[in-house]
């Protein structure tokens, strides 16, 4: 492949000065992602500070055809951030100023390079919530967050990051900045771009800056696990629970494969002996949360083999570092793990689970499937030796049937981790012909020299 | 337009397994090299939870500056797929403090300090090593340079304990620099016992390409101080105890924590400097300040738990950077209004001093064992 004229680095330097990378180990560190097998390493990597300086590279970029791909913190799981033909990565990392916390407007405003962390102990210092909770938030930025749209372990109760975003400011392709939504939780003027440009991937424009809604903290929160015999047990406890009630905040299962790798690298005292477990949990006041997981206790005693609450704050913790440290304990065992994100309608999560389970057999691939139960999201996650070309690909192929099965029952192929490069072959099984060439045609109205984020989303 | 770009000629051409190797770097044979356990560089799973942790990535947001991305670049390495005197390698092993903070927030478990030792290793062999720490190293191997430096600026004297009473590990730049700590702990308890014709334990050698001589040194020194090693330093506490293991080290608060040490209470603000290797190579965190806290008002720095930037031989190959950290820490300190702040570890202190010394401050850096020397009750 050609490298980029070098009138582009000068030009970029000319912009930027020393915040212009182009040694060769340096942009070999950029080439990757946290997704394993995808790798391609940038001509160049760029940490503008400001609006204008991001305006600054995608004029440069736009003069002189090259493609550009934004990049948060890397944490990704579908090679969203692998810059597949080359040219410009757009890093975030230095963009981190956070503007303004309102107490009163319950919202912030910051740049894409704040840490989902960051920016949740600073809603936490005036009483609120950033509530979209992934597991990745003390390393991902809030700026990949909402073009991934994240979601988290609350999901069911309070949603993903799309529900959450006030306004945006983004940068297009020829450098002209936009301004979509604002601070008003009622305003309806025109498209809502503000909803385009979540989740999209970094392929429509970049986002320099964030107007985000907090919510205030809960007074209580309270947790609770349950062990079943199935997992086909634990989904009717899952259904019985939602049809109980009003949604709790946390319902989050693991199966045999992901009990063991927990319980084996964190001794957190789980049942080896169930076919699958359930966190439950609730946020709230005090009373109401008593309530809901005393109803979430009840309903889950009819299949239950063992329910058991967490009495203290530390126990509490203890089930949610036990669901979140699921991917780490898994890949200890072997050199590489992928985990994928797929979501089906509620009632079929069991269904799915069970074919995840008999796809990972046929193929002889070691796959541990945990999630959000209560919005059918889970993640099937293999874990292969990354020196066995054979075992790499039987792991594709299984995934490849996980995917299509995911969507035939009403499914899709991501719930909160996009698409990225990794899943697009993918996409249109899900979306359809029809609506594949109206996503490129919106493409193609926000970038049409086809510069931001080659071979993603609109490709 | 350029030829390479457009959406007609941006597709993907690097999507599956085989298709991998960045034409951007030297390409190689993509077979190990035999530089990294295999097991060390396979355990990162590239999540970046590490990224907030690390104080170089915080310094420059750039991707190979974190720990992510030194393993990436280990990795490349150790495939042939960069070349072994890439400026980004040469750059990177020796911009890292070898703070392994970054080991503590890994959820996969990565012992990123031995892979850095043994980049270091390969990295820094013979010639390309910083020219300044070679005669250091050469100083710590030589056992009579010790004694003598022992000898002359009077560290702890020889003495013989009870049969199961530890030993006092003297640290060798430390018996140079501040005798006193050796001569404080002895004092403190007499019934330590004391060689002087020890050597020196290795750390300085294993964190600066020398790893094979680091850990043989540790192990010679583990037969020579028979059973519990009492140390005064936090990074040799941290190699030792990784070579002879860890039941054998105790660090010198734990120690005196465990010996019920009597203290007095004074009107004093002290704050503490934690030692990287003691917090995050030896969990050992909680033990002086609890120390601290029955002596004095004790004050937590905001950034007690990470690198004042010394980290070893860092402050000399890399003065900008351990000034710029160093900076951070002394604004810190002068914010919190301290009478004292405590180091537990001698290259800490020096650094503190230097830094306090320079900025005028009132406030004075102590080693944590001539600190409660002076408390004693
Ligand atoms: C261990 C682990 C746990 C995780 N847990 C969760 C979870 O619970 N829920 C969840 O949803 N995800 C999770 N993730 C996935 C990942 O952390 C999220 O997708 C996260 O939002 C990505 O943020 P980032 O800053 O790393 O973005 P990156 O990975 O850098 O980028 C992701 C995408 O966003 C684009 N992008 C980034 N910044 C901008 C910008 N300023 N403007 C335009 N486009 C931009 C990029 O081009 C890319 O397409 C997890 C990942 C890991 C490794
Ligand atoms: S946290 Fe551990 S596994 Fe994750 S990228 Fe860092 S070193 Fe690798
Ligand atoms: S040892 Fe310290 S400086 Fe080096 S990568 Fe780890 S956290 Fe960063």
């Amino acid at each position: 492949m050609t490298k980029i004229p070098p009138a582009v680095i000068a030009d970029l330097r000319a912009l930027l000065g020393e915040r212009v990378l182009t040694e060769t180990g340096a942009l070999a560190a950029y080439g990757r992602d946290a997704t394993p097998l995808f790798r391609h390493a940038p001509d160049v990597v760029v940490q503008p500070l400001t609006t204008e300086e991001v305006a600054g590279v995608m004029r440069i970029a736009t003069r002189h055809r090259v493609p550009v791909t934004t990049r948060g913190a890397g944490t990704n799981l579908c090679a969203a951030t692998v810059p597949l033909s080359g040219g410009i990565v757009l890093s975030t990392t230095r963009m981190t100023a956070l503007t303004e916390v309102s107490r009163d407007e319950m919202l912030a405003v910051c740049q894409p390079g704040v840490t989902a962390g960051a920016l949740n102990r600073a809603a936490a210092a005036v009483g609120l919530v950033y509530v979209p909770d992934p597991g990745s938030k003390e390393a991902s930025t809030v700026g990949g967050n909402v073009a991934t749209c994240a979601g988290g372990l609350r999901g069911l109760k309070y949603g993903v990051t799309r529900q959450y975003v006030l306004g945006l400011e983004a940068v297009l392709p020829d450098g002209e900045v936009i301004r979509t939504g604002g601070r008003l939780v009622k305003d309806v003027a025109g498209y809502d771009l503000t909803r385009l440009l979540v989740g999209s991937e970094g392929t429509l424009a970049v986002i320099t800056e964030i107007t985000m809604a907090l919510v205030p903290n809960p007074a209580a929160a309270r947790y609770g696990v349950a062990y079943f015999e199935s997992m086909a047990d634990a989904s009717e406890a899952v259904r019985d629970i939602v049809a109980s009630g009003p949604a709790p905040a946390t319902l989050e299962f693991m199966d045999a494969v992901c009990i063991a790798a927990v319980e084996d690298f964190a001794h957190l005292g789980l049942r080896l002996d169930a076919g699958a477990l359930l966190l439950f949990g609730d946020d709230g006041e005090p009373d109401a949360v008593d309530r809901s997981v005393a109803r979430m206790a009840e309903v889950c005693g009819k299949r239950a083999t063992h329910i058991e609450l967490a009495e203290s704050v530390a126990a509490a913790e203890d089930l949610l570092a036990a669901r979140r440290c699921n991917l780490p304990a898994l890949a200890r065992s072997g050199s590489m793990t992928i985990l994928e994100d797929v979501t089906v309608p509620r009632p079929k999560l069991a269904e799915m689970v069970a074919f995840v389970a008999a796809t990972a057999d046929k193929h002889g691939v070691r796959i541990g499937t945990f999630g959000h139960a209560g919005d059918g999201n889970l993640h099937p996650t293999a874990v292969v030796d990354g020196d066995d070309q054979a075992a790499t690909e039987a792991a594709m192929a299984a995934f490849d049937e996980i995917f299509h099965h995911a969507v035939d029952l009403g499914g899709t192929i991501t719930g909160e981790h996009g698409v990225g490069a990794a899943k697009l072959p993918y996409l249109e099984h899900r979306l359809g012909p029809e609506q594949m060439a109206l996503l490129r045609r919106i493409k193609g109205a926000f970038d049409p020299l086809g510069l931001l984020n080659p071979g993603k989303l609109g490709s | 337009m350029s030829e390479q770009t457009g959406p007609e000629q941006s597709s993907p051409e690097l999507t599956s397994p085989e298709q991998t190797s960045p034409e951007q770097t030297s390409p190689g044979d993509g077979g190990p090299k035999g530089i990294f356990s295999k097991d060390l560089l396979d355990a990162c799973i590239s999540c970046g939870f590490c990224l907030p942790a690390c104080p170089t990535y915080a310094m420059t947001g750039q991707e190979q500056s974190s720990p992510r991305g030194r393993i990436t670049l280990m990795r490349l390495l150790e495939t042939g797929d960069l070349a072994p005197d890439d400026a980004t390698l040469a750059e990177e092993s020796s911009l890292c403090l070898g703070c392994r903070a970054c080991e503590t927030v890994c959820p996969a478990g990565v012992q990123y300090g031995h892979l850095l030792e043994e980049w270091r290793d390969e990295q820094w062999s013979g010639l390309k090593r910083p020219w300044i720490v070679r005669p250091l190293l050469l100083i710590a191997n030589r056992k009579w340079v010790l004694r003598t430096l022992g000898l002359v600026r009077r560290s702890a004297r020889r003495r013989s304990g009870a049969a199961d009473q530890p030993t006092l590990m003297l640290g060798c730049f430390e018996r140079g620099l501040f005798p006193s700590v050796s001569r404080g702990i002895a004092a403190l308890d007499p019934d330590l016992a004391v060689d002087p014709d020890q050597g020196c334990c290795g750390a300085l050698h294993a964190h600066n390409g020398e790893l094979e001589q680091g850990r043989d040194l540790a192990r010679k020194l583990g037969e020579r101080l028979p059973g519990t090693i009492v140390t005064t330093s936090g990074g040799c506490a941290a190699h030792l105890a990784d070579v002879i293991g860890r039941e054998r080290v105790v660090e010198a608060s734990e120690w005196l924590l465990k010996q019920n040490l009597d203290v007095s209470e004074r009107p004093l603000r002290v704050g503490l400097q934690d030692s990287c290797h003691l917090r995050n190579g030896l969990g050992v965190w909680k033990e002086p300040r609890e120390l601290l806290g029955r002596t004095a008002t004790y004050v937590e720095l905001p950034s007690a738990g990470s690198c004042c930037g010394a980290a070893g031989t860092y402050a000399l190959v890399r003065k900008k950077e351990s000034k710029a950290i160093l900076a951070k820490k002394i604004a810190e300190i002068e914010a919190a209004d301290l009478d004292l702040v405590i180091a537990v570890n001698p290259g800490c202190l020096r650094q503190l001093q230097t830094g306090l010394r320079k900025s005028q401050s009132r406030t004075k850096a102590v080693h944590i064992v001539d600190y409660l020397r002076g408390h004693k009750a």
